[in-house]
């Protein structure tokens, strides 16, 4: 696989509010090959999810270009895109009265299907997405009973049922505790290997960034000022610069380095 | 890439018995609406008689037993007003269904973005003309003015409300109020100084398909069935909408186009039908939910089965207000619906059915 | 598969519809095998008194031209006005259809009602297989009931009468469609005979401001609108009429203001309570505004009972006027009939 699933090239991008613009990312470059599995780090407002917006081509460019399979996005239709690209968002909420196994059918929306109904196609897509989301369990639950592990668990299958090549994930683990957290991203490491889907997760937490992506990238005011494994990556200054916290790094018995921030304690 | 045989009795979506037997049901619904208020009416035609007319009509089988006036009663009066009745409830009800999910509120019907305001004054207008062509009221005129009134009041106020970065659903609904206010307002003006019209005025305000006839059939029907059938295919959009815009539009959906499709498609059945029988109220509103009570949110079973259980609801509440002496069907409707929205407001405050 | 039966049966559903209103407009906008009153001979307006009376085109109030082929033997009636013209012409036999408001002449009550409630039922109508219908104008007969009787191929005459001219014209219309024009003629002079009597005995009289209280509710008083039918008769009553506007719309400012000598209370024909004049009178100044009226103080407040046939135009329109003239010339008019 020469060509990345996702190129950026001096990407700049924003918001329009009555009558003023709010740049967000200014001149970001990031090529990101098939199958990777991507860490993206920054303070809030550092331009995260206008990233996963441009990338998923629901935020549009004001420079740059971007590239999915070598196409510029915005030359392919929503659902062209959605055919390969799969975005949890941050916060969603499901509707009532739905079965879990209903609401992952709709990933199934972006494929061509029949006109009442939902093909052997659709069938098979939702029963994988379902064993590779670890929701078997719940497919016949009505989705307003989940708690919320289980509902992330839902909107992967969500997700995956989509058959995307590119998966987007917006701090999917922020309202996770450590077990489901370590869950969910240990399924995605799971998911790259069984799909090569290639996976790009937008975190919060420093210690798991760390203990998971083979790479990170960090934003800071809509600039990449970091990109690269996290040995070479989570370093005192990064997380000075991007995160204006002073922090202390550690090595773990196995070898990796986390960083964890110091607190003032005033003691 | 099969693993069906991995998860036993995976089944999505309700099963196709239960499918079966909603749609089924509907469409023996439907038969059984309109075979009763062809055969029932307050001139006394047999059943046999009258079921033995449209068989005769359509097929030209069978000895002539009846008198003509039977005949014309069946054919000319009976049979348009129950095929009128049940394009006009099915498109109604498709058309709340739709805006209860693109607006993402409960209480949207049919014309909560103004095609009634719109089609009312158009109406009214038309009634209240002097026409000079033998002192009738132009019929034709009412129709076409209704129907042009409708569709235009919903171009502008999606016009209205679209903004740069589309069309906000709250912003609709605002527009669509403050658009239906003024136009009502001017309803309300024009029948204050109504004169002797005011009758024919109140009479189409209320919604009544008693002028119905084969030509409207002609020409209100194909325009509702297109726009319903339409809309029918757009199911899988709906249900995505349900979702959210964002989350709608990273499934693949074009959302701002989306919006004015349905917007647009839902306005064209709505203002078609109310051309017709005038502002028909509760059937848009409470049919979707009734059905949704039984059927479940997902579109692709809900919107047929509304569809199928508002033709037959409205053709058996016209048969109803025909045979309580000619009342406007809109009076049984608003009777009969009112009590049912209560009650279906009861059982979301007391918790029954699942919060949204 | 399983799943593809609900698509099935869907499109069965929309395939029935579709079918369903396909075939109906098939046969086209159809008029029944009934006596189809604009096909036939070409229409020779034959006078009244040849022998040939049939076919005979003919014109209603409201311009539209109607030919009838043959001698009417099914009539039907959707207001009194009309039942009554018919009555009076001999043909009350030929009645099959009348309004459940219709109550004279007596053997009225005999005759099924088509209309209801003032709602017109075209089942019923059509069912009574009627070869005229005659109808009311001025919304009476709502003009959709009209285009659908019209629609159905049935002949149609609509009688709107405005004036005491009107209604002869009217009364002469319908003889020569039943045939029965020299009754009509006859009757036509006796009501001329007895307008004029009327006329002459109140000749000279002075002219009482009168007001004819059709309605009042809420401070509003309906009366004659300017330039009505009412208005006319009131007239011819020896009384200058207080009218309202075009509806007969009369604010209680205007009445004050114009201070009628005479008040008529054609309420009182409805309302049992304003029968009896001293309890008219007191209602009636209990109003606001209404105690300083000369009228009231005057206690020239007369409960008026004679409403229907003052208001329906047609052959007793001649004893609304004579009572009418009582009412305001007693002395004039009083037991003459």
């Amino acid at each position: 696989m020469t060509e990345p699933i996702v190129r950026l090239a001096a990407v700049e991008a924003g918001y329009r509010t009555a009558g003023h613009e709010r740049r967000v990312l200014r001149g970001v470059d990031l090529e990101v090959g098939h199958g990777e599995m991507l860490a993206v780090l920054g303070a809030n407002g550092s331009g995260k999810t206008t990233l996963l917006g441009v990338m998923a081509g629901t935020i549009p460019t004001i420079g740059g270009s971007v590239e999915l399979d070598g196409l510029p996005i915005a030359r392919r239709s929503r659902a062209e895109i959605a055919r390969s690209v799969a975005v949890l968002p941050q916060s969603l909420e499901l509707p009532a009265g739905f079965r879990v196994a209903e609401v992952v059918a709709m990933g199934r929306t972006p494929h061509d299907g029949r006109w009442f109904g939902w093909g052997p196609e659709d069938q098979d897509a939702v029963a994988d997405a379902l064993r590779d989301a670890d929701a078997e369990s719940l497919a016949d639950r009505p989705v307003r009973e989940l708690s919320g592990g289980e509902r992330q668990r839902v909107l992967v299958a969500l997700a995956l049922a989509q058959e995307p090549s590119l998966l987007l994930m917006d701090e999917p683990t922020t309202h996770l505790d450590v077990a489901h957290a370590t869950g969910l991203l240990a399924t995605l490491s799971r998911l790259q290997r069984a799909r090569g889907v290639t996976v790009i997760v937008v975190l919060h937490d420093l210690v798991l960034a760390g203990s998971w992506a083979p790479r990170v990238v960090v934003l800071d005011a809509g600039r990449i000022v970091a990109d690269g494994p996290p040995d070479a990556v989570l370093v005192p200054e990064i997380a000075r610069r991007a995160y204006g916290v002073a922090v202390d790094t550690a090595v773990t018995e196995g070898g990796r380095r986390v960083l964890v921030p110091h607190v003032p304690t005033g003691r | 890439m099969s693993a069906t045989t991995a998860v036993p009795s995976l089944a999505f979506g309700p099963s196709a018995g239960r499918s079966a037997l909603v749609i089924g049901g509907g469409a023996l619904f439907v038969l059984l609406a309109a075979t009763a208020a062809v055969t029932l009416g307050t001139s006394g035609i047999g059943v046999g008689d009258a079921v033995a007319i449209v068989v005769h009509r359509l097929t030209g089988i069978g000895p002539v037993t009846w008198p003509a006036s039977a005949e014309t009663i069946v054919w000319e009066l009976r049979l348009p007003r129950v095929v009128t009745g049940m394009v006009v409830g099915a498109g109604l009800a498709c058309a709340g269904t739709v805006f209860q999910a693109l607006l993402r509120n409960p209480m949207a019907d049919p014309y909560i973005i103004g095609p009634a305001a719109g089609a009312s004054l158009g109406a009214v207008v038309a009634l209240l003309l002097p026409v000079a062509t033998a002192g009738w009221l132009g019929i034709g005129l009412v129709q076409t003015l209704a129907f042009v009134g409708g569709l235009l009041t919903v171009l502008v106020v999606l016009a209205i409300a679209r903004g740069r970065g589309g069309t906000p659903v709250v912003t609709l609904l605002l527009a669509g109020y403050a658009i239906s206010s003024l136009l009502s307002a001017g309803v309300a003006l024009l029948i204050f100084s109504s004169g002797e019209r005011l009758a024919a005025v109140i009479s189409w305000l209320l919604g009544s398909l008693a002028g119905a006839s084969w030509p409207r059939v002609a020409v209100a029907a194909p325009l509702i069935v297109v726009s319903f059938t339409l809309l029918l295919l757009r199911w899988r959009r709906l249900n995505a909408l349900l979702l959210g815009e964002g989350p709608a539009a990273h499934l693949g959906i074009e959302v701002e186009r989306e919006k004015r499709v349905l917007t647009v498609l839902a306005a064209l059945a709505t203002s078609a039908a109310v051309a017709v029988s005038g502002t028909i109220g509760f059937v848009g509103l409470v049919v979707p939910h009734l059905v949704r009570l039984v059927v479940g949110p997902d579109h692709r079973l809900l919107l047929p089965a509304s569809l199928l259980y508002g033709a037959g609801l409205l053709v058996v509440a016209d048969l109803g207000a025909r045979l309580a002496g000619g009342v406007p069907v809109g009076v049984v409707t608003a009777l009969l619906g009112a009590p049912f929205f209560l009650w279906l407001l009861r059982r979301r405050v007391t918790g029954v059915e699942d919060r949204p | 598969m399983a799943l593809r039966r609900p698509a099935f049966l869907t499109s069965v559903a929309l395939l029935f519809l579709f079918g369903l209103s396909a075939c109906a407009t098939a046969p086209g906008a159809g008029s029944p095998p009934a006596s189809a009153a604009d096909s036939g001979p070409p229409p020779s307006v034959a006078p009244s008194a040849a022998a040939a009376a049939y076919p005979v085109t003919l014109t209603d109030d409201t311009g539209r031209d109607v030919v009838i082929s043959a001698e009417p033997q099914r009539i039907v009636s959707l207001a009194p006005s009309n039942t009554e013209i018919v009555c009076a012409l001999g043909a009350c036999d030929r009645l099959v259809g009348v309004t459940d408001f219709d109550d004279y002449p007596a053997e009225v009550a005999d005759v099924d009602d088509v209309v209801i409630a003032a709602s017109v039922d075209v089942e019923l109508v059509v069912a009574a297989e009627p070869d005229l219908v005659l109808a009311a104008g001025n919304e009476l007969t709502p003009s959709t009931v009209i285009e659908q009787l019209d629609g159905l191929g049935l002949p149609l005459l609509v009688l709107y009468p405005e004036s005491l001219e009107e209604v002869y014209a009217d009364i002469e219309l319908l003889g020569r469609a039943l045939d029965r024009a020299s009754e009509a003629d006859a009757l036509v002079a006796g009501m001329e005979e007895r307008v004029a009597e009327v006329v002459a005995a109140v000749d000279g009289a002075e002219r009482p401001l009168t007001l004819y209280e059709v309605f009042h509710a809420e401070g509003t008083t309906y009366t004659a609108g300017d330039g009505s039918f009412l208005a006319s008769l009131l007239e011819l009553a020896g009384a200058e009429p207080l009218t309202g506007d075009a509806q007969g719309v009369l604010d209680t400012e205007t009445l004050v203001a114009a201070d009628p000598r005479l008040i008529l209370l054609g309420t009182a024909s409805y309302d049992q309570s304003l029968a009896d004049p001293d309890t008219a009178l007191a209602t009636v100044s209990a109003r606001a505004g209404w105690a300083e009226l000369a009228a009231v103080r005057d206690g020239a407040v007369v409960p008026y009972l004679d409403d229907i046939v003052t208001t329906r135009p047609g052959p007793r329109i001649v004893d609304g006027l004579e009572a009418l003239a009582r009412a305001i010339h007693p002395d004039r008019f009083g037991s003459d009939q």
